[in-house]
């Protein structure tokens, strides 16, 4: 079976793009006009017009803060066909949507480059080089300026030190000279980025943190320069080449850990989506395997996975068996035994032999392929708190350009050259970038942390919902149990032992795939593993809901079969047992003992073992739970009993879900839905923010804002003392960011801040609160540590 | 102290060649996987 062209596959390699710098931009771009190339960075929309809507991805080389992102933004969105623009700060990554009909990707990467930056279809190969220049640039940048500034320094030293008269007039210019050659680097190589973008800002006649930056830098250098070869003119004999190249050094000093850092946080979403193999080993028709590309690939190819490889598409095996690492894709942290016909998902690792594989899904259909759309959507949604941010950012800069103008004039008529000092300390002291990072930096290394314990997050808002939450109505009783049942007691008749009992129970139960059979046959095989059956059973038949009627004898005898019946009571023609949760009764059907019962056995719902655990947490988070729940009233009123939950309902329809969620929040309850994420969309979509133990379901189809991939219940308590703890870095961000403007900006326009300490200022507040945000990366806070802290105060924490 | 007038010019060249050193370590890759390389010595083969 041949197909005439292959499925959209991703990621897959892009051609090469020689000389994709200056004039070979254009060609690069012109390339991806090739409706063949489009599915390699987005994917078509579905909708009335399928195959004409698209959704790229971009990555955006040259962007340092959020006035960048707006501008990126504004210059998309003014090229025709670009319906809709989002760009992200944080990670650099842009989403367009755009109509295929009216618009080719070179005229919105064109309009990109043409507002002075650079921008990549997001596909790995070439994002991850990229991704390599970028980090060795900053690097060698900052190697320049640091090494610099310490030479620098050296040849300032003799001067802060000398007595009048022991330095010779031409010593110091030496020594000067050598500073200016010394600082050369620094502002034409090292400084470059600042110039650069400030440039493109001028010229788009917009403004960036850039700008002021570049500005004092310029100043800086100016003044110094005219101080060492013109020391009669206007500005005097000072030079400030050891504040210039220290401020550039900690600039970019903090631009570097900064960098790092968000290399370190987007790891976790990166680690996800850069997990397919580039080629693989396919079978031909001769039956013998080759290495192909991965976008060479169709359904039902069989391709063979070495050990150490990762799985390039979701299929069945076909012949070999091994340990399978899902850890990425379910947060099932120990391996799986997968054999012959199991399913393999793309994403997961073949830890131990090698296995065939036959393709049955592959790219963008594959579950990784869900997750990896959902994440990448998620991660460019600006939060609310942020798009306050960059409301702020722009006119802020602008009252920094007014300030340090109105200082410069200020000062001027006393000393120009004191003038020019603090206009540039006041440029260089703010700092707008710690102001539009504090939000999307928390959030993103939340979604990053709970990515890893497989959590998906559709929605970065919702973590600033569900740190409000006070109620958590779980809205299936299936939620807070397994979906099987469990032996809790067993009556036995005089006569009987439980293993007997059981035993011959379990033998009938073997032949049901009803849920209390199941529960017996795993009672009875946990009792006695691996125990040969004591019974031999003839022509069983099952009467659907009532119970299994079977003719019976011991194993290896030839005896005359008895008929037994298992069953509800009426089943068993006894009377009913008075017995708690779902009851089963087994008794012989004919001989002297007909009618009379053996045994009953209790079967309950199988409460999940973290249930416990994670109320304790919600309740001393101050944290209400109830559960609405379609199943009968009996059966949620043992599990609420069990899980110690005082307020539930049964036999909810999904109108009666909603009207008791709209009674909630009538009463100014802010409510989380935990659920399957199917059934009950209106709910969930009802609901401030809800939960989908979706381990089955088709992602696409869920409409939950938190996804909890391995089922995990506990993970709905750490979600949420996740987005509090979220919640409080945000506020001290953001506090911190306004603190710092506020307290500098004025001491800088009074005179008060040397530029070099203005340099290091900027630098640490930058830093301060990507490090703040880091902190929430690490791991998810256990559970148990909520109930040491009684109460949660979410209270800003202002550092001033 | 005149050799001062010989040292100080030489000293700047000296800067110059540090850091094309340090841009030939960058570039060929010096500082990337940092942590794989103190490993290695704990490695058997």
């Amino acid at each position: 079976m041949s197909k005439p062209f292959s499925v959209p596959v991703f990621p897959a390699p892009l051609p090469q793009t020689p000389g994709a710098e200056g004039n070979g931009a254009s060609n690069a771009a012109d390339l991806l006009d090739d409706p063949a190339e489009w599915p390699h960075f987005g994917r078509p929309l579905a909708g009335a017009q399928a195959g004409e809507r698209w959704e790229s991805h971009l990555v955006i080389e040259g962007m340092h803060c959020a006035a960048c992102a707006l501008t990126i933004e504004d210059a998309l969105r003014a090229v025709p066909g670009v319906e809709q623009v989002e760009v992200s700060s944080a990670t650099r990554r842009a989403r367009v949507l755009w109509n295929a009909g009216l618009a080719r990707p070179s005229q919105w990467l064109d309009a990109v480059r043409k507002a002075g930056y650079r921008a990549l279809p997001a596909v790995d190969v070439a994002a991850r080089e990229q991704r390599l220049r970028e980090n060795r640039s900053a690097l060698w940048r900052w190697l320049v300026a640091g090494f610099c500034m310490m030479q620098v320094m050296m040849y300032a030293w003799p001067a802060y030190i000398a007595q009048p008269g022991d330095l010779s007039l031409e010593m110091e210019a030496l020594l000067r000279w050598a500073s200016w050659v010394i600082s050369l680097p620094v502002v034409l190589f090292a400084c470059g980025p600042f110039f650069s973008s400030a440039w493109a800002d001028v010229r788009h006649r917009r403004i960036s943190m850039d700008l002021p930056v570049a500005l004092g830098m310029g100043i800086t250098f100016g003044i110094s320069t005219l101080g060492t070869f013109a020391p009669e003119g206007l500005f005097g004999r000072e030079v400030y080449y050891d504040s210039l190249t220290m401020f550039v050094f900690f600039l970019l000093t903090g631009r570097l850990l900064e960098l790092r850092l968000r290399d370190r946080t987007a790891g976790a979403l990166e680690a996800l989506m850069n997990r397919l193999p580039d080629s693989i080993e396919r079978r031909g028709s001769d039956g013998g395997f080759s290495r192909v590309a991965l976008r060479r690939l169709v359904q039902g190819d069989v391709v063979r996975v070495l050990p150490g490889e990762v799985f390039p598409a979701d299929g069945s095996i076909v012949a070999g068996n091994s340990r399978v690492d899902e850890a990425l894709l379910t947060g099932e942290s120990t391996p799986r035994w997968r054999t012959v016909g199991a399913q393999v998902s793309a994403g997961s690792v073949n830890l131990e032999a090698a296995l065939e594989v036959q393709i049955l899904r592959l790219g963008p259909d594959t579950r990784f392929g869900e997750i990896v759309a959902l994440m990448e959507s998620a991660s460019l949604q600006k939060p609310r708190l942020a798009q306050l941010a960059d409301r702020v950012a722009r006119p802020f800069l602008v009252g920094v350009l007014l300030a340090a103008l109105g200082a410069l004039l200020w000062w001027w008529p006393s000393d120009p050259q004191h003038a020019l000092m603090v206009a540039v300390s006041v440029l260089i002291v703010t700092c707008p970038c710690a102001l539009s990072l504090a939000t999307p930096v928390a959030m993103l290394s939340a979604a990053g942390a709970l990515a890893r314990e497989g959590v998906l997050v559709r929605n970065l808002q919702a973590l600033e919902t569900l740190a409000g939450v006070d109620t958590v109505v779980f809205d299936k009783t299936g939620t807070l149990t397994h979906d099987r049942m469990a032996l809790a007691q067993a009556e036995l008749a005089p006569g009987w032992t439980q293993a007997a009992a059981l035993g011959l129970a379990a033998a009938l139960a073997r032949h049901s795939l009803h849920p209390a059979s199941r529960a017996l046959v795993a009672a009875y095989e946990a009792m006695a593993p691996g125990a040969s059956p004591a019974w031999e059973v003839l022509d069983a038949s099952e009467t659907a809901g009532r119970g299994i009627s079977a003719q019976v004898r011991p194993a290896g005898s030839t005896d005359v079969p008895r008929a037994v019946r298992l069953g509800s009571a009426e089943h068993a023609a006894v009377e009913r047992p008075d017995l708690d949760g779902v009851q089963v009764s087994l008794a012989w059907a004919d001989g002297p003992q007909a009618g009379r019962w053996c045994a009953h056995f209790a079967l309950q719902e199988d409460l999940r073992s973290e249930v416990p655990s994670l109320l304790r947490a919600l309740a001393a988070a101050g944290i209400g739970v109830q559960v609405l729940s379609g199943d009968g009233s009996a059966s949620v009123a043992r599990v609420a009993e069990r899980a110690g939950i005082a307020q539930w309902r049964g036999d909810c329809t999904p109108a009666d879900k909603l009207e008791a969620l709209r009674a909630l929040q009538a009463r100014g309850r802010r409510v989380a839905m935990v659920g399957d994420g199917l059934n009950d969309g209106p709910v969930l979509a009802a609901a401030h923010v809800s939960f989908a133990l979706g381990s089955a379901v088709p992602l696409a189809r869920l409409r939950s804002d938190f996804v909890l991939l391995s089922g995990q219940l506990r993970l709905v308590g750490q979600c949420g003392l996740l987005s509090r703890q979220t919640m409080r870095v945000v506020r001290q961000n953001l506090w911190w960011a306004a603190g710092y403007n506020a307290l500098c900006v004025p001491l800088a326009v009074v005179g008060l801040m040397p530029a070099w300490l203005a340099g290091l200022g900027m630098a640490a507040s930058s830093l301060l609160v990507v490090t703040n945000a880091a902190r929430l990366a690490r791991t998810l806070p256990p559970l148990h540590a909520a109930s040491a802290t009684p109460s949660l105060p979410v209270a800003a924490v202002a550092r001033a | 102290m005149d050799i001062l007038y010989v040292l100080i010019p030489l000293s700047v060249g000296l800067v110059l060649l540090v850091l094309l050193a340090l841009w030939w370590a960058v570039y060929r890759g010096q500082f990337e996987n940092v942590d794989q390389e103190a490993e290695r010595i704990l490695r058997d083969n």
